[in-house]
């Protein structure tokens, strides 16, 4: 009774409602023991690395596993491989697995797995992977249980190219020979982890049962997982109030109503989910275009935004400005190399002057196009709205063009913007995550998410080839320091703010964020608080 | 046109219609000179409270003055509304005159088209012509006419097939008169009461299909309509409730106002209601 | 005419209908921007030149247009509406799951409509300019000047976050997982907020529809033999005048479906309804041609034949109506 009252008056503390009359009643046992998380939309299907997005990750990390797991300062843990050996040329991997680990069909996970999974599935279907395994020459299965990497030239960030997010293993016996596209276990996947899938209700859920003979002995700690299908930011937002959901990731909750789910005493809010990722939110220049070619147009750009205000005002305080292009709190960050653009309006107008971008008709220097994420009125929307504003008053006159996904990868893909929106993310090294926007080699015309901006600078390619294969870690450092100091001079992109997305859940779960990669590991290690 | 205007302004209803659509139409006009910032403007945080401060109606998630925007959301309104009613118009009266008009094969022709928007959901086809011409200002409007031409079709129509036996376009024929000056000059003026009724009505249809178009997003990102006002604030209605109330209320004065003057247009000029 | 064949001219009507719409969806989509393979590229969030040639070959991207079209069309004759680009299901297999969702909310929708609308004209009717007449006269306005998503909203708003009756969101309660007749419960109580926000827009139309029928039949010759004969006042209105004021509603009834379909994209899409208006949206906007295509002619076949129905109806209804036309 008590409980009840204090619980109703922290409630109303927070400035919440008190439990609805339709939310969810206390549930049974069974209940209890299911997690219930949301989807913003369904994916077409469940086979992980031929769609690699942030919804699979959260969903397919239960099932496929992968060989490592990293710990919050980014070191192996063993998973599927119980050890693993580098030679000191780093020429040579060697990874002894696990030999109880079984697929979910009964399928013993062997040797034959990893090399397919590396050698073969990976890599046609996940360009993240491409770039990492091409510095691979050979895998080879040792014996049932021990596989070996021969490189071609040593690749420091080998190991964190297979955290779970970007190389899940996937069964030989399955795939292997078929295409993989159209198998149709990309409906039923079959993975070593601690939940089976079990139901695929279309437009509701997707539901994932409890592996009864998963190889840790102590998990999972919960009976099942179903994904729900909440397409509104409102739905997820009540959905998570009432108590109907237990998980919001990322995306699920809109910024807006952070502060009042943070308040919320009957849930966690986690900041460090997604640190595995480090996302930074950009935006690209079409360098091939003037005034985008001219540095100091980029430079007057980022003068005339104030990004403290947009962090703190336009996205609640969520996030940190981003000043390099790698995130202030991952491995290689050099604060004394940057080159810094403090919001200066008076600055901007300085460079634009300088440039010739003199004031027309109206006080006008220059017209161009934004192009934006389809995000349904989201922070990328907000985003756009301020910065527009914020352009005005330095002359600049932005004109937003909203897009749809296929319009947005078509139109920066084939170079067709003049400004964009976007972000990437770091997947534990530069050389996985960050580099492929900055390679001249990675401008390819008609593909999106590569270095659309055109931005061509033989240095940085030779420093970003030589970074990542540095076999000693101050030498990585050092061209990782020189690259932050190149490319932050020439504003090789607009940096804009380090997006921090929130993880929630609801306070009768723990152990539901155990390392940086937050979700994308698996919540075989949830259990009820 | 003394006849006219004493029925029109002798009820209360249109009368009040009237005096709210002229008032809508003074903010919408003078928006630009009292807000000359413009409405996407930062005045302070987001979501504070109507009656904050300076704010008359509160700020929504980017803390802009809602207040401004609801006074540009009236440009909006009205330009799509009035626009695309012409253009609908301009479709509907050409393609309607020829049909009622010479009859045969190309009557039959337009009934089948038209019957064919009513038979489709035209909300979706609309959703879809938006989308694939890129949201702007220009395709909902294109759009928007493009899906309602029909209705004034076949009122058009209607009147041309009861009017083109009269004797006043007999006698215009035997005049030696062309048959584009009879529809223009002699058949039109006489078929312009139900038009003007059906056009009244359709600028208030418009308003509310540009609402919902915005609030799916699927407006001019670069202009801030009513629609779009209550679909960038639906994440934030269960903790601003301003945020979507103003913008909707708004949105119904100003259609309200449209359907009585509508209404009183109908009774004064439609002789048959007339008595 | 003979009713048959009247029937038979209906049928044939509603298949140019189908082919007309067709036509028209796939010239429209040609007009679009970005194809199949720059959608799938945007979702995997990467794609090279080798992916995006093998997909287009996988979808006929890479045929001329006639090609494509014709294709198409032999394959829809089949049944067969083609494969979702993003679902990668067959588009009938995407609509069909959502479509019993949209028919049992549009068919409470357009019942509740019509009981409070002739409940509504009805009362209207009997005293022409009473306060009764007038509040509905008013109502009528108010919810015809309404965008139906706000008022979607604004019941939300009251109903759910601010008195706590009723559920906001969705088909049935999340994680729940009731059966029987808990379940139907459960649905019913899910229905109401978007069942009644999607009725009322018509229930203001069918009220003054049977306001004016009702008045202009209690004239007729019919009526007045009836009070002459001596039958009560609430006889007459429910055997007569009801009787007669129903067949304009039930042909309106039919010409507004196509309108009824339009507002549920809008109301199923305030209300999380997992119906084929939300699914209309999800197409729009992740532009899976082919679903919109399927959308378009379901709906369009469907819409077509209850209006196929409603004239049968009619013409059962009131044998003095002439058939055909």
């Amino acid at each position: 009774m008590d409980f009840d009252r204090r619980a109703m008056l922290g409630a109303a503390a927070a400035g919440m409602l008190a439990r609805p009359a339709w939310a969810q009643k206390p549930g049974t046992t069974a209940r209890m023991r299911t997690i219930n998380a949301m989807m913003t939309d369904e994916p077409a299907h469940l086979n992980y690395p031929l769609f690699n997005t942030r919804i699979m990750q959260e969903i397919c990390g239960n099932i496929n596993e992968s060989l490592l797991l990293f710990d919050w300062q980014f070191k192996p843990k063993s998973n599927l491989a119980r050890g693993h050996e580098m030679s000191p040329d780093g020429m040579r991997y060697t990874f002894h697995l696990r030999p109880d680990v079984a697929w979910h069909d009964g399928a013993p996970f062997t040797a034959r797995d990893v090399a397919f999974s590396c050698g073969v599935m990976l890599p046609q279907l996940n360009p993240r992977s491409r770039g990492a395994f091409s510095h691979v020459r050979e895998i080879k299965a040792v014996d049932r249980y021990t596989v070996r990497f021969e490189m071609k030239e040593p690749f420091n960030a080998f190991l964190l190219s297979l955290m779970a997010s970007s190389a899940p293993m996937m069964p030989a016996h399955i795939y292997e020979g078929t295409n993989f596209r159209t198998n149709p276990y990309n409906f039923k996947p079959v993975g070593t982890g601690p939940f089976k899938f079990n139901r695929w209700a279309r437009g509701q859920y997707i539901h994932l049962t409890r592996n009864e003979k998963y190889w840790r002995p102590d998990q999972p700690g919960m009976d099942g997982i179903y994904y729900r299908v909440c397409p509104t930011p409102e739905q997820r937002l009540v959905a998570m109030e009432s108590g109907a959901v237990d998980l919001a990731m990322a995306d699920d909750i809109d910024t807006v109503v952070n502060k009042r789910m943070v308040a919320n005493p009957n849930v966690v809010a986690r900041s460090d989910a997604f640190n595995g990722t480090g996302e930074i939110c950009v935006m690209e220049m079409n360098h091939r275009r003037w005034p985008f070619s001219d540095r100091r147009f980029r430079a007057a750009y980022m003068h005339a935004i104030n990004r403290e205000f947009l962090v703190k005002a336009i996205n609640f305080g969520l996030g940190k400005v981003a000043h390099s292009p790698i995130p202030s709190d991952l491995p290689y960050y050099d604060d004394k190399a940057l080159t810094k653009y403090h919001y200066d309006p008076a600055r901007a107008r300085a460079l634009l002057d300088e440039m010739g971008l003199k004031p027309g008709k109206g006080g006008v220097r220059h017209r161009f196009g934004i192009m934006m994420i389809p995000d349904g009125g989201g922070y990328w929307t907000r985003m756009a709205h301020y910065i527009k504003q914020a352009l005005s008053e330095v002359g600049l006159e932005a004109s937003l063009e909203s897009t749809d996904w296929p319009t947005f990868s078509r139109r920066s893909g084939n170079w067709e913007f003049d400004v964009d929106c976007n972000s990437y993310g770091q997947y534990g090294d530069p050389a996985i995550g960050t580099a492929r926007f900055f390679l001249s080699s990675n401008i390819r015309k008609g593909v999106p998410q590569t270095n659309i901006q055109g931005y061509n600078n033989p240095e940085v390619d030779s420093l970003f080839a030589k970074a990542a294969v540095a076999v000693d870690a101050a030498e990585a450092q050092a061209h990782y320091s020189r690259l932050q100091q190149v490319l932050t001079h020439d504003v090789a992109m607009l940096w804009m703010f380090e997006r921090k997305p929130m993880f929630f859940y609801n306070k009768r779960l723990k152990n539901v964020i155990m390392g940086p990669n937050g979700p994308a590991d698996g919540f075989g290690s949830v259990r009820l608080a | 046109m003394k006849d006219f205007l004493r029925v029109f302004l002798s009820r209360p209803i249109p009368l009040i219609g009237l005096v709210i659509f002229v008032a809508i139409v003074a903010v919408a006009l003078l928006a630009p000179f009292v807000f000359a910032r413009g409405p996407f403007t930062i005045v302070g945080m987001p979501l504070l409270p109507p009656g904050a401060p300076g704010l008359l109606v509160g700020s929504d998630v980017l803390g802009r003055d809602m207040a401004v925007g609801l006074a540009y959301g009236a440009r909006i309104s009205l330009l799509v509304g009035i626009t695309s009613t012409l253009c609908a118009v301009g479709i509907g009266v050409l393609l309607g005159a020829v049909a009622g008009y010479y009859g045969g094969w190309l009557d039959d022709l337009l009934m089948r088209v038209t019957e064919f928007f009513q038979i489709i959901p035209s909300f979706v086809l609309l959703m879809v012509l938006v989308a694939f011409l890129q949201p702007s200002l220009s395709s909902t409007v294109i759009g928007i006419a493009l899906v309602t031409w029909p209705q004034v079709a076949r009122v058009v129509r209607g009147e041309f097939l009861s009017l083109r036996g009269r004797e006043f376009v007999q006698a215009a024929r035997t005049l030696g008169m062309g048959d584009a000056r009879i529809i223009f000059t002699q058949v039109l003026p006489n078929a312009l009461p139900p038009i003007i009724v059906v056009s009244s009505m359709m600028v208030g249809t418009a308003i509310l299909t540009e609402s919902a178009l915005s609030f799916l997003g699927l407006g001019d990102p670069n202009l801030l309509s009513w629609g779009s006002m209550i679909g960038g604030s639906r994440s934030a209605m269960w903790v601003a409730w301003w945020t979507t109330v103003m913008p909707g209320l708004a949105i119904m004065i100003t259609v309200l106002a449209l359907n009585f003057i509508g209404d009183g247009l109908n009774d004064a000029l439609n002789p048959r209601r007339r008595r | 005419m003979s009713r048959l064949s009247y029937i038979g001219a209906r049928l044939v009507k509603t298949v140019l209908i189908t082919i007309a719409v067709i036509l028209l969806s796939f010239f429209l989509i040609r007009l679009a921007p970005g194809d199949t393979a720059t959608v799938m590229a945007g979702q995997a969030g990467f794609a090279d030149e080798a992916f995006m040639k093998s997909l287009r070959a996988e979808y006929g991207l890479d045929q001329p247009v006639p090609v494509q079209l014709w294709k198409y069309v032999q394959a829809v004759a089949q049944g067969d509406l083609g494969n979702s680009f993003v679902r990668r299901q067959p588009v009938l297999d995407v609509i069909l799951e959502r479509l019993p969702n949209t028919v049992l909310l549009n068919a409470f929708a357009l019942l509740v409509a019509i009981a409070g609308g002739v409940l509504l004209g009805m009362i209207a009717a009997r005293r022409p300019g009473s306060v009764g007449d007038a509040s509905v006269t008013v109502l009528s306005m108010l919810f015809y000047a309404m965008p139906q998503f706000w008022l979607g909203m604004m019941a939300m708003l009251v109903f759910s976050v601010w008195l706590s009756w009723l559920p906001p969101f969705g088909i049935e309660t999340m994680g729940a997982d009731y059966t029987g007749l808990a379940r139907i419960g459960d649905i019913a109580v899910h229905m109401i907020l978007p069942g009644v926000t999607l009725a009322l827009y018509f229930m203001a139309s069918y009220a003054r529809l049977t306001r004016t029928a009702m008045i202009e039949v209690a004239d007729q010759d019919f009526v007045k033999t009836a009070r002459a004969k001596g039958i009560s006042e609430g006889q007459v209105a429910r055997r007569h005048i009801l009787r007669n004021a129903l067949i304009p509603l039930i042909t309106f009834a039919g010409l507004q479906a196509a309108i009824l379909v339009g507002g549920s994209v809008l109301v199923e899409n305030v209300f999380s309804w997992p119906g084929i208006g939300t699914l209309a949206y999800e197409a729009v906007t992740t532009r899976d041609n082919p679903l919109l295509l399927g959308i378009f002619i379901v709906t369009a076949i469907l819409v077509s034949l209850f209006n196929l129905v409603t004239d049968i109806a009619y013409s059962i209804a009131d044998p003095r109506v002439e058939l055909g036309r």
